[in-house]
């Protein structure tokens, strides 16, 4: 990390990160990217707080910054709301970029403790949010069935095929 | 009509209310709901963010089970709805992918083959029962009652991903409308609740969340309606953390669309339904009832 | 002799100085124009870019030139419905639609405009203002004969009135008159039928047709003219105020590949008509602020880089760089706020304006996939004429023997003398292949 605050610019710099991106899964869009904003003039985020600017965080990208880009929580800001693709006049898919984005921060270990709980949930329980025993028995009262049906042998099957499992262990 | 119906994690654990609704609602529209069994977690955004095979994997699964049934998938949640819509979608234009998929999921014995939709309730709702049906089945129309819908984003958004199928939210304005209501244009309508920025900077989801209830209180509405259980909360409990934190208050009264219709249809809401409200319905049920 | 005579589809600038350069050498010219008048969108324009001329100025003379040549025949308010044949001999078939007034006798006193009772909004003036059901579309029409709009027309709708009829002193009013079929006979073809501005009701976060104060460029470049529906006053639809503050919106439309959109081209002419109309506005009003949302300024060609930095530096006219994703209206001041990134500190900031216009992409006219097929000549995805040869041969078309100028031709064409360029262009390729065919 500190490293990444200090450099020198053409040291820090990671010309090809850029397509490395692009190679992600969901990464494409970055390469059409005209830095015309209106990702960020559209963005929720970006009108209440100076920290988060989409068209700037892909301008980092674009400029190489790996490390500024992977090891910071910028890319977690974007709430994946879709309205950039939508409005995108190039078709750049900002919001799907913030994917690739992050599933490389996560490779990096880079990944926010409240998604490495659901993550953890998911792989013990089969789903994100679990029940509490009051609101099963609530289910139970309302004439709701008490049984939620989950596949979790199936799910933790599919977790340990994926990277899903060594991805969750990792910290930076 | 038969739809497998997929409850996703959220509604069955926290947000009852919205799944009774549901459950008494479409059969009287004829819609049966068959509840898939066994299945997994639709693979939310947070998951999307770890891994992309994870994703498609899980999803996919679930899309699998449906097809087994034979029955298109119907979900309340508007993550869940993206989710299994997006993979679908992708795996049925993209062969090389729904290999790939199709390899991990030889693990637990399935097989993508790309047989089924998957709609939203209000998909459902606005295709299927129409909204002449949802009209006529409406007892008492709240005449008179200003309401701001809150459609979510990933109802409409992406665009592309629901291109023909409805228009926008004007489809979801058009059943909102048809208990009678006035549906009241406010600033940022289309926008997101912030939801989804709760653990990352919960300063900021909220105050993402306070420029939409700005709109919706310069609009001057009764009360919020909301189809997708992530808004619900964000809006509902999200106005008791900003009131604590940031020290405005709103009391807008926040309501899922089926609990609205069900009302509408005759079939008042308990009281533990109205309980499980964070911001009280006192203020709105009143004005309902003076509507009749 | 049909190996002289041309047909000419489209009555702008381009078909003008097309026919005038082929009726000068001798050529019978026939021009054909869909709408009641000659000019096109020169017409409608105030000032052109950079040296400020008055549009009209320029384009009144040549109107009038072309409507008194006797090597040019006018055939407004018409149609080319059929072609066959081919270089050095085609069969056209125009649709003279019935104007209601015989145009020999009509002499554009104007005094059934006066009389009529009806109005409409006038498309010329883009809706913004009225004209009457009879009419001529503007002060300096050519021909200069009154046209009856139908449509609008109490006669022909209820049957009523023959007002106009009455006064005029001329008896030119002719409700009786029936569409005429005219078949010509010439040697070559060319095709200049411009540009359609696009809608933008299709980007609806810009709010256009919601929001009264959200214009397009067009709809300005007429609020701005002296001859324009409000005498040259700038005013907000909304209110009748002159705005204090007013955006420009660049790349509406344009470079925007979006698939319900589908234009990744660049207009090549809108940054440089923002510029013109914000120092127009200026030049109206010196208080007032103006800030231009752009893409990337694509000011090029002569005199146009200059005419930004003098926008900027004695104008004081804002340039931003930063392209906006939504417009919103209060509800009670009715004005607009956009939000935007600051250049300087790189911050997302809003601001409030009284009026905002989009500069929207030219676009195909809508008939353009009806006329080519006509015609027999191509188009490319856009729907745009399509040249066989981009390098070697820019003014032909997919058919020999028909050519084909200005924006029709799609964005590589700029501006104004771009158009007149390639008119004369086209003229001269006729006159070479005429003289060709001639020879065998």
């Amino acid at each position: 990390m500190d490293e990444a605050k200090v450099g020198a610019f053409p040291a820090r710099a990671r010309a090809d990160f850029m397509h490395e991106v692009a190679n992600t899964p969901r990464g494409r869009g970055v390469l059409l990217c005209i830095q015309c904003g209106r990702c960020t003039n559209s963005c929720p985020v970006a009108r209440t707080t100076d920290e988060y600017n989409p068209r700037k965080l892909v301008e980092t990208v674009i400029l190489g910054l790996r490390k500024e880009v992977l090891l910071g929580n910028l890319p977690r800001y974007c709430l994946s709301c879709f309205t950039c693709l939508d409005r995108c006049p190039q078709g750049g898919d900002i919001g799907e970029v913030m994917f690739a984005i992050r599933n490389l921060a996560a490779k990096e270990g880079n990944v926010p403790e409240g998604i490495i709980v659901q993550a953890k949930n998911l792989f013990e329980t089969g789903r994100v949010v679990t029940p509490t025993r009051m609101a099963l028995i609530q289910r139970e009262r309302y004439g709701l069935s008490k049984d939620i049906s989950i596949g979790i042998d199936e799910a933790q099957k599919i977790l340990k095929k994926t990277s899903f499992v060594e991805l969750i262990s990792k910290k930076v | 009509m038969k739809y497998a119906f997929f409850i996703g994690c959220l509604i069955p654990a926290r947000e009852l209310g919205y799944e009774i609704s549901v459950r008494k609602i479409m059969p009287l529209f004829g819609v049966e709901l068959v509840d898939m069994e066994n299945v997994n977690c639709c693979a939310p955004f947070s998951i999307q963010s770890l891994d992309y095979a994870s994703w498609l994997s899980l999803a996919a699964r679930n899309l699998c089970i449906a097809e087994e049934m034979g029955l298109d998938v119907l979900t309340l949640c508007n993550d869940c709805y993206e989710s299994l819509l997006m993979t679908n979608t992708l795996l049925k234009e993209n062969k090389e992918l729904r290999e790939k998929v199709n390899s991990v999921l030889a693990t637990v014995d399935k097989e993508f083959k790309g047989k089924i939709k998957v709609k939203h309730f209000i998909d459902v709702l606005y295709d299927d029962v129409g909204v002449e049906n949802v009209k006529n089945a409406v007892k008492t129309p709240f005449h008179g009652l200003r309401v701001g819908v809150q459609p979510g984003c990933h109802l409409t958004k992406p665009k592309r991903l629901h291109f023909g199928e409805r228009i926008g939210i004007k489809a979801l304005d058009e059943l909102v409308k048809a208990t009678g209501v006035k549906s009241v244009d406010f600033e940022r309508k289309e926008a997101c609740c912030g939801g989804p920025m709760r653990g990352i900077n919960d300063a900021v989801a909220l105050q993402v969340a306070k420029q939409k209830l700005d709109g919706l209180k310069n609009a001057g509405v009764d009360c919020i309606v909301t189809v997708c259980p992530f808004c619900y909360l964000e809006l509902d409990l999200g106005q008791l953390e900003i009131k604590r934190h940031l020290n405005v208050e709103y009391n807008i009264p926040v309501v899922h669309f089926a609990e609205l219709l069900k009302i509408a249809m005759g079939m008042p809401l308990e009281d533990w339904e109205i309980r499980s409200h964070k911001i009280p319905l006192a203020k709105v049920l009143e004005k309902m009832k003076e509507a009749k | 002799m049909e190996h002289k005579s041309v047909l000419i589809i489209g009555g702008g600038i381009a078909g003008i100085q097309a026919s005038l350069d082929l009726a000068n050498r001798g050529f019978q010219v026939y021009l054909v124009e869909k709408s009641p008048s000659i000019g096109g969108r020169m017409a409608q324009l105030d000032k052109t870019f950079p040296t400020m001329d008055c549009s009209m100025c320029i384009l009144a003379p040549k109107m009038i030139e072309c409507g008194h040549h006797p090597n040019v025949k006018l055939l407004t308010y018409s149609e080319v419905k059929e072609v066959k044949g081919s270089v050095g001999n085609f069969k056209v078939k125009v649709l003279k639609k019935p104007r209601f007034v015989d145009e020999s006798k009509c002499t554009g006193c104007g005094i059934c405009s006066e009389k009529c009772p009806i109005k409409v909004p006038n498309e010329f003036d883009m809706n913004l203002g009225m004209r009457k059901t009879i009419y001529m579309p503007f002060l300096q029409a050519v021909p200069r004969v009154a046209t009856i709009d139908k449509d609008n027309c109490l006669l022909f709708q209820k049957g009523v009135c023959e007002i106009c009829q009455k006064f005029c002193q001329a008896g030119a009013v002719d409700f009786d008159q029936q569409p005429e079929e005219i078949t010509l006979n010439v040697g070559a073809i060319i095709v200049a039928t411009g540009f359609d501005m696009f809608n933008p009701e299709q980007i609806p976060p810009f709010g256009y047709k919601r929001y009264k104060d959200v214009i397009t460029a067009m709809e300005l470049e007429r609020l701005l003219c002296a001859s324009g529906p409000t005498g040259g006053q700038l005013v907000r639809p909304s209110d009748g105020k002159m705005p204090k503050s007013i955006a420009f919106i660049q790349c509406v439309g344009s470079r925007d590949r979006r698939e319900w959109i589908n234009n990744a081209y660049c207009s090549s002419i809108c940054c440089k008509y923002a510029v013109k109309d914000a120092v127009l506005i200026k030049e109206h009003d010196s208080h007032a602020m103006i800030t231009i949302f752009y893409i990337d300024m694509r000011a090029f060609g002569r005199g146009f880089q200059e005419f930004v930095n003098r926008a900027k530096a004695e104008y004081g006219i804002n340039f931003t760089r930063s392209n906006p994703g939504e417009i919103t209206e209060d509800p009670e001041t009715k004005r607009l706020t956009i939000w935007f990134e600051d250049n300087v500190t790189r911050t997302v900031k809003s601001l409030t304006f009284d009026l905002v216009v989009l500069c929207t992409a030219l676009v195909p006219r809508k008939d353009s996939a009806e006329l080519a097929k006509t015609l027999g000549i191509e188009t490319d995805n856009y729907r745009f004429f399509k040249s066989p040869d981009l390098i070697s041969r820019p003014v032909d078309t997919t058919v020999p023997g028909i050519f084909a100028c200005g924006y029709c031709l799609g964005p590589k064409t700029g501006d104004i003398p771009d158009s007149v360029t390639q008119a004369s262009a086209a003229a001269a390729r006729i006159a070479e292949v005429l003289a060709e065919v001639t020879k065998q």
